[in-house]
């Protein structure tokens, strides 16, 4: 471990500290209205689609309006992915994306996981990357902070159960959030170097007088949504690895900052929504001190290397003209910190955006990103679903409070009771259930065996990593697992679908059961959520709960190769 | 003939998650405090 190193980190962490607060400012007036700097275009949209801004919908209309919207637009991507051929703006002839695929990936675009099994850059036309690809992006991560507003929106009052209007809601964090935050961003890129063209693809000559063919794109207008929606969808294949996505130090840092800034800027939009800061700062803390700890265990994990190179005799020791420790599947312009804190941050936040090659990790480096998934993505967490998650979280830790003092438990003035408890528990259950469940048929199935390039513990961490990817809306890669089956892409794709509604209908249940409650004012007997001790609780439940439900399985995956490794074992 | 499984596998997947907010709700007013009812 470096200076340099420590210091990306520390330099990172102080950035996503002072954009919480502004970034925040912003949310709150975005969704309370009082930001009109678009509001003639706003209103075009609403009279275009008939909406009324004003419509206070039932949590039930507020979860089907969502449903709905899901469910049209990813028909539509499939459509227009089956009749891309026919299509405009497919320059280099590309065929129909094949059934299979088409459904994986609208099922994925449309949950903001963007797991690709396919490469972009030989498979989609253009028009497909900015249409229908795109189009997601924006409106996957429109719909998750719309549900995580009406989720604030539940505790913060009192109102039958009414959460706001999802339409409105959906155009106003696309207008004013999603779309002015990417052309900012996008232009940042294009001034570092990313390409942002409609050119067929160059051809060059190598040095070794080899022709190699060169991507082109729109690249930076699509890369800036993928990062600030956490989204994670490439347009190449090797991801934000590619130089033509990811070119410098800065685009590096830019792109990881995207990834955290609305999570972060959520907790602060949060606590002003429900009128207690405190409490949003706790949130944040809680998920800071879980972020601090999985970078801290990658980052060691990653620079301490592989003693098997060691023994071979390959030099692991850091040093001016040698970055030491595990650089396998890593770029080398981003080195062992970089790709430590990108594999960190991506898979707090449900981006799934890669710059290294997780697959190619350490057992310890890569059983980070795997739990960081696995603990429910709540660590700032993926753009809205990372503040439910997180506030779900919060419930549990406070009706376990009541419980150990025998009162009825309180979050924010609102008496949390059995049907609250019941919807939390499904969100929690149906998250592992569906990961574990899945994970366990493909390695027993010659269908999902098919599919490994790897045995051993290592076969079960990739099957474990691609399940829990596509489960928590993540749609990041282990690699070395050939997901261009039928099995894997039906399987994948329905995977994305129940990680992102089965748990989001409960939630909208557990918001509106909420909003139906009065607010009581706080007594001697309620348990403080603005305190070291309520965030210390919360980290533990946190990891308490994700324990439970995944260590045996990890236990047989990377802990296991981990101990096989010091062994003299690799797979 | 795939395209056709597919598209009605997605529709069926929506229509299990709108009986879901139904049942849900069902859940719900089973837990319902005296105080808190509508």
């Amino acid at each position: 471990m470096t200076t340099s190193g420590w210091l990306q980190i520390i330099v990172f962490s102080l950035a996503v500290l002072a954009v919480t607060k502004p970034v925040g400012v912003y949310l709150v007036r975005v969704y309370d209205g009082s930001a009109r700097w678009l509001a003639p275009v706003e209103r075009v949209i609403y009279r275009l689609c008939g909406i009324d801004p004003a419509e206070d919908q039932h949590w039930t209309r507020y979860a089907a309006s969502l449903l709905v919207f899901s469910a049209v637009s990813m028909l539509v991507t499939y459509v227009a992915l089956r009749l891309q051929a026919h299509l405009p703006l497919n320059p280099f002839a590309r065929a129909a994306v094949p059934d299979r695929q088409a459904f994986e990936t609208a099922a994925s675009f449309t949950t903001n996981t963007n797991w690709q099994s396919y490469s972009g850059e030989t498979v989609m036309s253009y028009l497909s990357q900015m249409m229908q690809l795109a189009f997601h992006n924006f409106t996957s991560a429109a719909a998750g902070v719309a549900a995580a507003v009406a989720l604030a929106r539940g505790i913060a009052r009192r109102s039958g159960g009414r959460l706001g209007s999802f339409w409105a809601d959906l155009v106003r964090g696309t207008l004013y959030v999603f779309l002015p935050g990417s052309l900012v961003l996008a232009l940042l890129f294009v001034q570092q170097g990313v390409i942002q063209n409609f050119h067929p693809y160059a051809t060059a000559t190598t040095l070794e007088g080899a022709r190699q063919v060169l991507a082109m794109g729109p690249v930076a207008s699509q890369e800036a949504i993928k990062q600030l929606g956490t989204n994670g969808g490439g347009f190449f294949n090797a991801n934000a690895a590619h130089p033509f996505e990811n070119p410098t130090p800065w685009t590096n840092f830019l792109s990881m900052l995207a990834i955290f800034v609305i999570p972060a800027g959520l907790t602060y939009m949060f606590g002003r929504m429900v009128k207690n800061q405190k409490h949003g700062w706790a949130l944040w803390a809680a998920m800071f001190v879980l972020f601090l700890a999985g970078v801290t265990t990658a980052y060691w994990a990653e620079a301490r290397g592989n003693p098997i190179h060691a023994a071979r005799g390959v030099d692991i020791v850091a040093s001016a003209t040698n970055p030491g420790g595990n650089m396998e599947g890593k770029e080398v312009r981003f080195g062992i910190a970089g790709s430590a804190l990108y594999a960190t941050v991506t898979t707090d936040a449900s981006c799934g955006a890669v710059n290294s090659m997780h697959d190619s990790f350490t057992p310890l480096g890569g059983l980070v990103p795997l739990v960081n998934i696995q603990l429910g993505e709540l660590i700032f967490g993926g753009v809205g679903s990372g503040l439910y998650g997180m506030l779900v979280m919060a419930i549990l830790t406070v009706f376990i409070a009541g419980l150990m003092v025998g009162r009825t438990p309180e979050y924010l003035g609102k008496k949390i009771q059995s049907r609250e408890v019941r919807m939390a528990m499904l969100y929690v259950l149906i998250f592992p259930a569906v990961i574990l469940l899945f994970t366990a048929a493909s390695a027993v199935l010659p269908a999902g065996l098919k599919g490994l390039n790897n045995g051993g513990p290592h076969g079960l961490s990739e099957i474990l990593y691609a399940f829990s990817s596509v489960t928590g809306n993540n749609g990041s890669a282990f690699a070395g697992l050939t997901g261009t089956t039928y099995y894997y892409n039906t399987l994948l794709g329905l995977g994305t679908l129940l990680g992102r509604f089965a748990m989001m209908v409960p939630m909208l249940a557990l918001a509106g059961f909420l909003g139906e409650r009065r607010i009581v004012p706080a007594s001697a007997g309620t348990f403080p959520v603005t305190t070291p001790l309520f965030v210390v609780l919360l980290i533990g439940v946190i990891l308490i709960v994700g324990a439970l439900t995944f260590f045996p399985a990890l236990s047989l995956g990377p802990v296991v190769e981990h101990l096989l490794m010091h062994a003299g074992r690799v797979f | 003939m795939l395209d056709v499984v597919y598209i009605l596998a997605t529709l069926a997947f929506f229509a299990l998650m709108l009986a879901y907010v139904r049942a849900c709700e069902k859940l719900g007013d089973e837990g319902t405090g005296e105080e808190d009812r509508p």
